[in-house]
């Protein structure tokens, strides 16, 4: 028998909202504990959005998540829209993908540059990196500031999306300042070779374990807004369906809700993207993705920020894309809609960086909101995260104890998650 | 630097989130300052909890005046301005996601990679209830005025 002891317990109080814990515990070879204990205090988001009126409720779910605040935008949107029948113009469709991207690119390149490769480059977190490669963050920082202004561009501000609406925008780039961003996506080809070169020399551990892998999927494009649900269990499901892919539930020990479909677990994110809609990338995409040694169906992981750094490249391109179409056809002042006096209700689902989001609304004949449930993606990926974990613990347990906490971290940081989302308070000791 | 000079690089940036009460203070204390005529120069904008971002966001001013919900171990409602140099950031030992990401480590990687703005000033406010809910506790509407106060007698100096 094995005499291995691991007892893995990392801790992490770090805000006051709420933390993810990961607990191991081996004796004499056995794993008898392995839990990803997430604890959030419950938002109550749905009752947030009871009684107010349906055009509140865009600017009142993009603070869910201060990274993913369009995307939440987005989906509230759309399940608004598909609750009052409100049909949007080529012109908004476009737009939305284009502040979308913006988003994606963001998000990624925080999550691959400033957690990632930290581990990878042996130091730990981002701020020696900061000393130790200022180069490798100054870039990061360098597409940041563009897939910033690409949000801010269309959707009026920085920080929150104030000019998407329901039914459009209030607010429209010019063609100016379409032109101008193109030039500026077409000079970010060579941060994104370099991301792409600098992730092709990061070792990735070699863990592999197959799961479900879910997302959106449309007929003509890699999908991030709307579309119909895709599993690489082979399944499929319209919008409105959704609660018969998350079916949620509870764990005992973890606040967060987690979800579950044709197996114990399903993954969502970037790399569930990669796998059911590897053949929508772009060329430059797909390419970066053979760079990195990536195909589908791809089963390791830690492989999720790989398929992020892909899908920058793939958002780069499709973004001069949307914008040489706009360019061609001008950009119009349309008019915005009103509200006919009649409700119902609407699923609204994009693929935000992290995975796929439902928005549900029910709004009555007022205009007001009666009903809303959200499904975010994290809570979806928490039981995959929990069966990697209890995958891995075996096949590394004979490692010094750091070294398995370190990739259980990894692991982890793979998936992206939101945790602590949102809740930024100082936490101040006067020196 | 004249006078003049100095305020038209001030950044005023309320930080927080609205959803979680008491947290979105300096989001609130934004939107009572949009209202107001500020001397030419002061930009004023909403940082919510756009982390990394604010690196971006403060680039090229002079002088960031930041407005946040922070636990000091003071009483509710307490308003106390200070300079990074006067405090500690508790900070996350461990990243996990990029949402643990905060102001105390922006301006620590905004100094290592000196983007930092020259002066920072944060006007720190005690919460009373950091939970579900879109409005802030009594104790912390009364500090709004408060707050508006210290911020314009910044702009004077």
């Amino acid at each position: 028998m094995s005499k291995v002891n691991v007892n893995v317990n990392v801790h992490h109080l770090t805000r006051v909202e709420g933390h993810g814990d990961i607990v191991v515990d081996v004796k004499n070879g056995e794993l008898v504990k392995c839990e990803w204990q997430v604890v959030e205090a419950p938002r109550f988001f749905e009752a947030m959005l009871r009684g107010r009126p349906y055009q509140e409720a865009s600017h009142i779910t993009s603070r869910i998540c201060g990274i993913c605040a369009t995307g939440h935008a987005t989906a509230s949107l759309r399940a608004t829209e598909n609750a009052l029948g409100v049909e949007i113009s080529e012109q908004t469709e476009m737009l939305r993908k284009l502040v979308f991207h913006g988003e994606i690119i963001d998000s990624h390149v925080l999550h691959v540059y400033m957690l990632v490769a930290p581990d990878f480059l042996g130091v730990g977190s981002v701020l020696p990196l900061a000393t130790s490669h200022p180069e490798i963050v100054m870039r990061a920082l360098r597409i940041k500031q563009l897939a910033g202004d690409l949000c801010a561009m269309v959707s009026g501000r920085h920080t929150h999306p104030i000019a998407m609406t329901v039914g459009g925008f209030t607010h429209l780039p010019t063609l100016k300042e379409l032109a101008a961003m193109r030039e500026r996506l077409v000079a970010a080809r060579e941060d994104m070779d370099e991301t792409i070169a600098l992730f092709k020399t990061l070792p990735w551990p070699a863990f592999e374990r197959d799961t479900e892998y879910v997302c959106l999927r449309k007929d003509d494009e890699y999908a991030f807004i709307d579309g119909r649900i895709v599993t690489t269990d082979g399944f499929t499901y319209e919008l409105d369906d959704y609660r018969k892919v998350t079916n949620e539930f509870m764990v005992p020990y973890s606040t967060a809700k987690r979800a579950k479909h044709n197996r114990e677990s399903y993954m969502v994110g970037a790399l569930a993207r990669f796998n059911n809609n590897y053949d929508q990338l772009h060329p430059r995409a797909k390419a970066a993705a053979e760079e990195l040694g990536m195909k589908p169906i791809c089963i390791n992981p830690y492989l999720n920020s790989g398929a992020q750094a892909v899908e920058m490249v793939h958002c780069i391109e499709d973004s001069i894309s949307i914008i040489d179409e706009l360019l061609d056809r001008g950009i119009e002042e349309e008019p915005l809609y009103e509200f006919q006096g009649k409700g119902g209700e609407g699923v609204g689902a994009c693929d935000v960086p992290r995975g796929i989001l439902f928005h549900n609304y029910i709004i009555d004949d007022e205009g007001l909101i009666q009903g809303a449930n959200c499904v975010i993606p994290t809570n979806q990926n928490h039981a995959n995260i929990e069966d990697d974990m209890r995958a891995l613990v075996p096949q590394i347990q004979e490692r010094p104890q750091k070294e398995i906490t370190l990739m259980l971290e990894m692991l982890v940081r793979a998936y992206d998650p939101c945790i602590s989302c949102s809740t930024h308070l100082l936490n101040v000791e006067f020196v | 630097m004249s006078q003049i000079d100095k305020v038209k690089h001030t950044l005023i940036l309320g930080l927080g989130n609205p959803l979680l009460g008491d947290e979105g203070i300096g989001v609130r204390v934004a939107e009572e300052l949009d209202k107001l005529e500020l001397p030419a120069g002061v930009t004023v904008l909403e940082g919510g909890t756009a982390g990394v971002n604010l690196i971006n966001l403060m680039e090229g001013y002079q002088r960031v005046i930041i407005v946040d919900a922070a636990d000091m171990g003071r009483v509710p409602g307490s308003v106390f301005r200070f300079t990074p140099s006067e405090a500690r950031f508790k900070t996350a030992p461990t990243l996990l996601s990029p949402h643990q990401i905060g102001f105390g480590e922006v301006l620590a990687l905004a100094k290592a990679l000196e983007l930092g703005p020259p002066e920072v000033v944060i006007i720190g406010v005690q919460p009373s209830r950091i939970e579900s809910g879109t409005g802030l506790s009594s104790e912390l509407k009364k500090t709004i005025p408060q707050i508006i106060r210290i911020i314009h007698d910044e702009l004077d100096t």
